[in-house]
């Protein structure tokens, strides 16, 4: 218990990976979906730069006349600069999927479209 | 000769550059010639990389000269250099093919980003093959999963757009786990490059375990969704069977084979044989390898379409291709390798030739392809080609890693799974031989057919014989293949 309070950061990211997991599979709606997929994608950014954070250490920026004492990594903070890339593509691509699929069907219920493709 | 060392990267630059200047050509007819062009030159550059990496053997290259930890790194052996050729190869054939039919399946404004798909699509794929740097395949998966999703909705009717959503919901999942697995093991390890992470988790020695658990079952699961492994395989018969001809035919022979390969990378390269093989991982995987061949067979003998029916058999034959992987020895993995080989270069000819009958026949139900030996004799006399082999019958590719596979479990001395292998391929043969004697074969079935009424323009048929040609010498030249992938192996 005392783990979790302390790497409180790793914490809420599972939680919210668990919250983005469970939309994303379990709901009808295609935006709700679509939501739980970005809340996802946010819980692993979460995660990865809070991995690369450490307390009080600053950005890895070399000044003239400062002494630096240890910096945070730069690393996963680029990846996930990659990763939100990736991320916003997809919901883009999703959200005008949904678009279409809204002008074919008429609704974005999931169970709704499964009942009007199968008569 | 040097400069052959630098063709893997031309060839994904090359695709990628020339993808996007195809939108502002206006000819459709120069289009698909600049499409062909760039992918039969990446097969000669690829070619030529292979004969290098044949004679000086395998390589590193640092893309701009930047050492490992600092820049991105290929790894350039015996397999990388066959997957190229492979890729490329099939990829121009599926090209060649798509001339033909594409006018007819897509809109003639989207012909432009159809060619541009595609050659992204094999950029990308090409790239996760190459690659060492686990994050650098991460972002070539994410562009061929956006790239196939736009291969399959070009066609932009009903199906294609709730087959997509379904495909890019669930991949979306999938590289949302492959993240979180490098995000567990970056912290532990302080690399992205696989060689580096390896000397890092061998420095560990046996720390951190359960970090490293969790790791390798999140890329499992995650590229498990990607490359179709059985209980994560429920995109794929709509997303394949929905999509235009070529498009399948890319998809199932190419788009779900380098995510495996990742995978394979990432359990012996990154973790290495002594870390995987005290999980059970290797044995999750086998299972869900074996069922997934059972399952998958059992549900494409039940499929009415036939193009629903070759989808569920890839289902069952990337089981194989996990299987070999799963059993955990030498043998079983090179056969993992081989059977990505023969079933790229089997079910690519399978959904080419599936698409003119249906082309032809205008119908997508099983029955009503009775009697279409006597229309199309040569179209179906590929297509009991391309069953035999996925059935497996010697000569063929589809037996060699059949039996290679039975020899390799017989080797770890699981004999049940010996039986599941000639349980699925008896099921292959009652999908696969009731479409070619309904064909060729009864009275009833030919009454009123006309003979070669359909028949296939030549100039059509040129790619798929020669699909077929590479399918056979695949078979005939197993084991200079096999000995290749063996030394590829390290």
């Amino acid at each position: 218990m005392e783990r979790l309070m302390t790497n409180y950061f790793e914490t809420g990211a599972m939680i919210l990976f668990g919250i983005g997991f469970v939309m994303l599979l379990l709901h009808n709606n295609l935006i709700k979906k679509i939501i739980g997929m970005n809340i996802m994608d946010t819980s692993i950014f979460l995660f990865f730069v809070a991995k690369g954070y450490i307390v009080g250490k600053e950005a890895p920026i070399i000044r003239q006349g400062h002494k630096i004492i240890g910096y945070v990594d730069p690393i996963p903070t680029a990846l996930v600069l990659t990763g939100i890339v990736v991320a916003v593509s997809i919901t883009a691509f999703a959200l005008s999927l949904t678009i279409r699929i809204y002008e074919e069907y008429g609704t974005i219920e999931l169970d709704e479209i499964m009942k009007k493709r199968g008569d | 000769m040097n400069i052959a060392r630098n063709f893997p990267l031309i060839i994904i630059l090359m695709l990628f550059i020339s993808a996007f200047s195809m939108p502002i050509m206006k000819s459709v007819r120069k289009i698909k010639a600049f499409g062909f062009v760039t992918m039969s030159i990446s097969t000669i550059l690829a070619g030529c990389n292979f004969l290098y990496v044949k004679t000086n053997g395998k390589f590193e290259y640092r893309v701009g000269h930047f050492d490992a930890p600092w820049g991105i790194t290929f790894h350039i052996g015996y397999i990388e250099a066959i997957m190229g050729v492979l890729f490329t190869i099939v990829a121009t054939l599926i090209i060649w093919y798509s001339f033909f039919s594409i006018d007819k399946e897509i809109k003639e404004n989207r012909i432009s980003l159809y060619y541009l798909l595609i050659n992204i699509l094999v950029g990308s794929l090409l790239g996760m093959v190459f690659t060492d740097d686990l994050f650098n395949a991460f972002v070539f998966l994410e562009v061929s999963t956006l790239a196939g999703c736009g291969i399959i909705v070009i066609k932009d009717k009903k199906d294609n757009i709730t087959a997509t959503f379904k495909y890019l919901v669930l991949s979306s999942l999938g590289s949302g786990l492959i993240l979180m697995g490098i995000a567990f093991l970056y912290p532990i390890t302080g690399h992205l490059n696989m060689s580096l992470i390896h000397e890092s988790i061998m420095a560990l020695k046996g720390a951190h375990r359960n970090i490293l658990l969790i790791s390798v079952s999140t890329f499992t699961v995650g590229l498990g969704v990607k490359s179709a492994m059985f209980p994560l395989h429920v995109w794929l018969p709509d997303a394949h069977a929905s999509a235009p001809t070529s498009s399948s035919a890319i998809l199932s022979g190419l788009v779900l084979k380098p995510p495996v390969i990742l995978l394979m990378k990432i359990l012996y390269k990154v973790f290495g044989f002594e870390i995987i093989g005290s999980f059970a991982i290797l044995d999750v995987i086998l299972i869900l390898g074996s069922i997934g061949m059972i399952v998958g067979s059992i549900a494409a003998i039940l499929q009415k379409e036939i193009k629903r029916m070759i989808a569920y058999s890839s289902v069952a034959q990337m089981g194989y291709v996990f299987f070999g992987i799963g059993l955990g020895n030498e043998l079983g993995l090179i056969m993992a390798i081989f059977h990505i080989i023969s079933h790229a270069v089997t079910k690519s000819t399978l959904f080419l030739v599936v698409g003119a009958m249906i082309e032809k026949t205008g119908s997508k139900k099983i029955k009503d392809l009775k009697g279409i030996g006597k229309e199309m004799p040569i179209t179906l006399g590929v297509f009991t080609m391309g069953a035999l082999s996925m059935v497996g019958i010697p000569i063929f590719p589809g037996f060699i890693s059949k039996w290679n596979l039975a020899l390799a479990t017989i080797e770890t001395g699981r004999y049940m799974f010996v039986g599941m292998i000639l349980l699925s391929s008896l099921l292959n043969v009652g999908y696969y031989f009731p479409i070619v004697i309904n064909g060729y074969f009864g009275e009833e079935n030919l009454e009123g057919k006309v003979y070669k009424s359909k028949v296939m323009p030549m100039k059509r048929l040129i790619p798929v014989f020669i699909l077929v040609g590479l399918m056979v010498m695949t078979g005939v030249f197993s084991l200079n293949i096999i000995d290749m992938i063996r030394q590829g192996l390290v």
